[in-house]
């Protein structure tokens, strides 16, 4: 199937053009959809239309309901009441295929590429028939000219930047022609530069072809700045839909939390100081409202640390950084320098070739199981699925994973004892499930992290690792998250917050120290920040 | 249900909490009901094959009945033989608990038996004392359980230094095993019986003195080892373990999700290794109590003792799906076929057709649960298709 629609990609692609598509006719249409989960309502009679020639956006916090619409526009879900009505007729989506068949494509958030090959062979897998290289190839370069996608056909998948990676995976949608396409959070991995071209190549895209868009996305700086019409969805239903022009930041906010929340892009463009929190800065005894280091020894040291992955790369280049009781160091740099090596060195995933790490001046030994937790250093991972949390155990079993002994007696769990301090920490991070049996897989990804959060808290941590602890959360859970990590530098623990949002370490940090690859280059005070020279540390060009 | 949910404003929930019990209700009679179906399907498609190979279902049915139940001394026979198939199928549920799969059991259960028949011969004579007796029991019991562990030893070794996939070491041992048991079987010095006065030395072992084997019991004229209470007194034991002791969630944890295991402090290795050895031990110790219950053979050991009792306590954990309460019915239901096919030779019938009974049985208990899955999605998919 894909093959026949890749051959009659061109004539279809400049019939497109060459047909007069009338603006803002509807390209689907959603009425009335509702999917259950047991007694959960996922969506409940949601009414959606995506007019070609435009841009919409879906806004919502976490489980709010944006993945189960868009899955049941791409066939991944079959809704319990409502249809979908695609270009006029009433349709069934049975599946993926036959999405992409009724012009419906998606980018999804996590990507599926193959990291072993190549740009154009990812491209082509689940094509039929004979492979003939050189015209996917060229199919791949008219694709990124046109759209303004650059990349190189032959390049390894594995080698490229997130960025890049989230290309392919474009690529690989807008091959099939589709006349709706769904991009799920597609700038969470990517850099600023990198989000402004994929929004540059979908205004094309839309206002050339008449392609209808939804951009499903909790950032309300992205929804402002790239959407037409913006639908806000909170606990599976429609709250509000409006053109983007008549709505701002705090009003979208207000409407997808149900609540006033405090923004941190309009804090940060007020540009007021960071005392905004009274209470916090009385206990900091800082004017400046910055949590200042109580003293001056180092809860955390890393000295120069080297690192290599099981292919002989080098992933951990001499790094060296200190982290100080009460203080919050935020790490910046792009994407790919060693986020993630270091995250699993302070999670005992990744053995050293050089160098150690230190918590209260004792050495702990790298990569061995369970030595950085018991030295007391707690870690919210990047990837909460791939270590933070097993998803077939219950949640009360995630919350004592790291050390059940506290709800066991002689080797035996004590179930009362854990489901009654499991209903406290639900109750006391305001974890947002059916109880402390219930699976962690049927909570929404905000409330795992809250999970994550709460266990690794609850073990009095004297360093806490935060990578990304933001990414994929709404404004809600980010201004949780955020709440949470400056208390516990309240309480004097070593918060080493690891983010590729400057943002978020610009509003959290006291410091600031630009890891690229694999090193520390440089570092600057929250008060001193320079951001010119921060990006140019960031691109490795400021040493 | 915690206040986000709670505060949800559904006037409707009441009502919709009923309607969910019933609907639990009639989804649990529902599954039931597939069950049932399934294996009848199972057991008709065994008869339609019985018939075409010119025997009478009616007459293999109450033929198998009659072996593994209903003659005297029958479900006693079968309490015998389910004991071992038990014991592998707890080893492997700990091993595939622990995201392991290790599928030689056979081999390290006629290990097992190997050792446990060298450690009986040779600490028990022929006037062994009732209490010595018990205790050389005691010791070829834990022999076996040694033995069955040293050969998964060796696959779990290779796994953990080495990273050769288990599933493949486990497997190809069991040729292994069952040539090194041959080999030994020749041997005086190893477990080759005394020549006495047979003529021709077949390749057996000494038996296993009268003090050393173990007590049987008889309950209403059925008579069995008391190694069938030890079997299910183990199930309760791993059962417990797994659910409700700290190493056993740390083992659930290693299955599940090795990364968060081993930030969490368990050692894969370690862990991994413990598992590996629990599951050989479990299938060696099978082996030992095979050859001391007097349900397999004559307390003597022989070229092919394990008589595929490793491959059918895999099966048993595959169809219990890893849980050790299950597996004690699973496997009392497989032994009957076993026994029960000794009663088909008066129906005309080839005795193996109840290891295709076995195929279909273990098939029907698999594909409930694959079905009610495509079910609930194409009904979903047909509903929509009608709203249109």
């Amino acid at each position: 199937m894909a093959i026949s629609e890749s051959a009659s990609r061109e004539p279809q692609t400049s019939q497109q053009t060459s047909q007069q598509w009338l603006e803002n006719e509807p390209a689907v249409e959603v009425v009335g959809i509702t999917k259950r989960y047991g007694q959960v309502a996922a969506c409940d009679s949601v009414d959606l239309v995506l007019r070609r020639g435009q841009i919409h956006g879906v806004l919502g916090e976490n489980g709010a309901g944006k993945s189960t619409l868009m899955k049941v526009l791409i066939g991944l879900v079959v809704p319990d009441a409502g249809q979908v009505i695609i270009d006029g007729r009433p349709s069934v989506i049975t599946d993926p295929i036959d999405a992409a068949a009724k012009g419906i494509g998606m980018v999804h958030q996590h990507f599926s590429v193959v990291n072993a090959l190549t740009v154009w062979e990812n491209v082509a897998l689940g094509d039929q028939d004979r492979l003939n290289p050189q015209a996917v190839r060229n199919e791949i370069g008219d694709l990124s000219r046109h759209y303004g996608l650059d990349i190189e056909p032959n390049a390894i998948v594995g080698t490229l930047t997130a960025g890049l990676r989230q290309r392919v995976e474009i690529i690989k949608c807008l091959r099939r022609s589709p006349r709706t396409v769904i991009l799920d959070e597609p700038t969470s991995v990517l850099t600023p530069g990198e989000s402004e071209a994929l929004f540059e190549g979908l205004r094309r895209a839309v206002e050339d072809e008449g392609m209808a868009i939804a951009l499903v996305s909790h950032k309300l700086d992205e929804i402002l700045g790239a959407t037409d019409l913006v639908t806000i969805m909170r606990r599976g239903q429609v709250v509000a839909n409006l053109p983007t022009s008549q709505s701002d930041a705090p009003g979208l906010a207000r409407a997808m939390v149900g609540r006033p929340v405090s923004l941190r892009s309009e804090r940060m463009l007020a540009d007021r100081p960071l005392a905004d929190r009274p209470t916090q800065a009385e206990r900091a005894g800082s004017k400046s409202g910055l949590p200042k280091p109580v003293q001056k020894t180092a809860s955390l040291e890393i000295r120069s640390v080297y690192a290599q992955g099981d292919d002989g790369r080098s992933l951990l280049n001499g790094l060296s950084l200190a982290v100080n009781r009460g203080e919050i160091v935020g790490l910046a740099g792009v994407e790919g320098n060693g986020q993630r090596p270091l995250g699993d060195l302070l999670s005992s995933l990744l053995p050293v070739s050089q160098g150690e790490v230190r918590v209260d001046g004792h050495p702990i030994v790298c990569g061995k199981a369970g030595a950085m937790a018991r030295a007391r250093i707690s870690v919210i991972p990047e990837d909460r699925h791939d270590s933070g949390c097993v998803l077939e155990m219950s949640v009360a079993e995630n919350l004592f994973l790291a050390d059940p002994t506290l709800v066991s007696r002689r080797g035996v769990v004590d179930r009362r004892k854990m489901m009654d301090r499991a209903q406290g920490l639900i109750d006391r991070f305001a974890i947002s499930c059916e109880g402390p049996t219930a699976p962690m897989w049927s909570l929404s990804g905000g409330n795992q992290q809250r999970v994550i959060l709460a266990r690794e808290m609850a073990h009095a941590p004297r360093v806490l690792v935060a990578a990304q602890p933001t990414r994929g959360l709404d404004v809600g859970a980010i201004e949780y998250m955020s709440s949470q990590l400056r208390q516990a530098a309240e309480e004097g623990v070593a918060v080493l917050l690891i983010s590729t949002e400057l943002e978020e370490i610009l509003d959290l940090a006291s410091r600031l120290i630009v890891l690229s690859e694999g090193r520390i280059v440089g570092g600057m005070d929250r008060d001193q920040v320079d951001i010119e020279q921060l990006g140019l540390m960031m691109g490795g060009a400021g040493t | 249900m915690t206040d986000v949910v709670a505060s949800d404003p559904i006037d409707a929930l009441p009502k919709e909490v009923s309607a969910a019990a019933r609907g639990r209700h009639l989804v649990f009679g529902e599954i039931v009901s597939l069950y049932a179906l399934s294996i009848a399907g199972a057991l008709l498609l065994s008869g339609l094959l019985v018939y075409l190979t010119g025997g009478s279902a009616r007459a293999v049915l109450g033929a198998l009945l009659d072996g593994s139940i209903l003659r005297p001394g029958r479900w006693g026979l079968t309490l015998g033989s389910a004991a071992p198939m038990l014991l592998v199928a707890l080893g492997t549920i700990i091993n595939s608990r622990a995201g392991l799969v290790n599928i030689g059991q056979e081999g390290q259960l006629l290990l097992g038996a190997a050792f446990a028949t060298y450690v009986g011969v040779r600490l028990g004579g022929e006037n062994i004392g009732q209490v010595a007796g018990f205790g050389v029991l005691v010791a070829l019991l834990l022999a076996g359980g040694a033995g069955g562990a040293m050969w998964a030893a060796v696959a779990g070794a290779l796994r953990f230094k080495r990273g050769v996939p288990e599933v493949l070491s486990t497997l190809l041992m069991v040729t292994i095993a069952s040539n090194a048991v041959g080999y030994g079987l020749k041997k005086d010095w190893l477990l080759l019986a005394p020549a006495g006065d047979r003529s021709n030395r077949n390749q057996v072992s000494e038996q296993l003195a009268e003090t050393v084997r173990v007590k049987r019991v008889t309950v209403f004229g059925n008579e069995f080892p008391i190694t069938v209470f030890l079997a299910i007194g183990l199930a309760v034991v791993v059962a417990f373990a797994l659910a409700r002791t700290v190493p056993g969630f740390r083992l659930r944890m290693l299955g599940q999700n090795a990364k968060t295991a081993q930030r969490a402090g368990v050692d894969s290795a370690r862990y991994g290794m413990a598992a590996m050895l629990l599951s050989g031990g479990f299938a060696g110790l099978a082996g030992a109590v095979m050859l001391a219950g007097g349900d397999f053979g004559n307390y003597q050991l022989v070229p092919g003792f394990s008589v595929s009792i490793g491959w059918t306590g895999l099966l048993v954990a595959l169809v219990a799906r890893e849980k050790a309460s299950a597996a004690i019915l699973v496997s009392f239901l497989f032994a009957g076929l076993r026994t029960g096919s000794g009663f088909l030779a008066a129906t005309g019938v080839e005795r193996k057709i109840t290891g295709v009974v076995q195929a279909l049985l273990v098939l029907a208990l698999l594909i409930p649960p694959a079905f009610l899955y495509i079910r609930e999605r194409r009904r979903a998919l047909n509903a929509s298709k009608e709203r249109i």
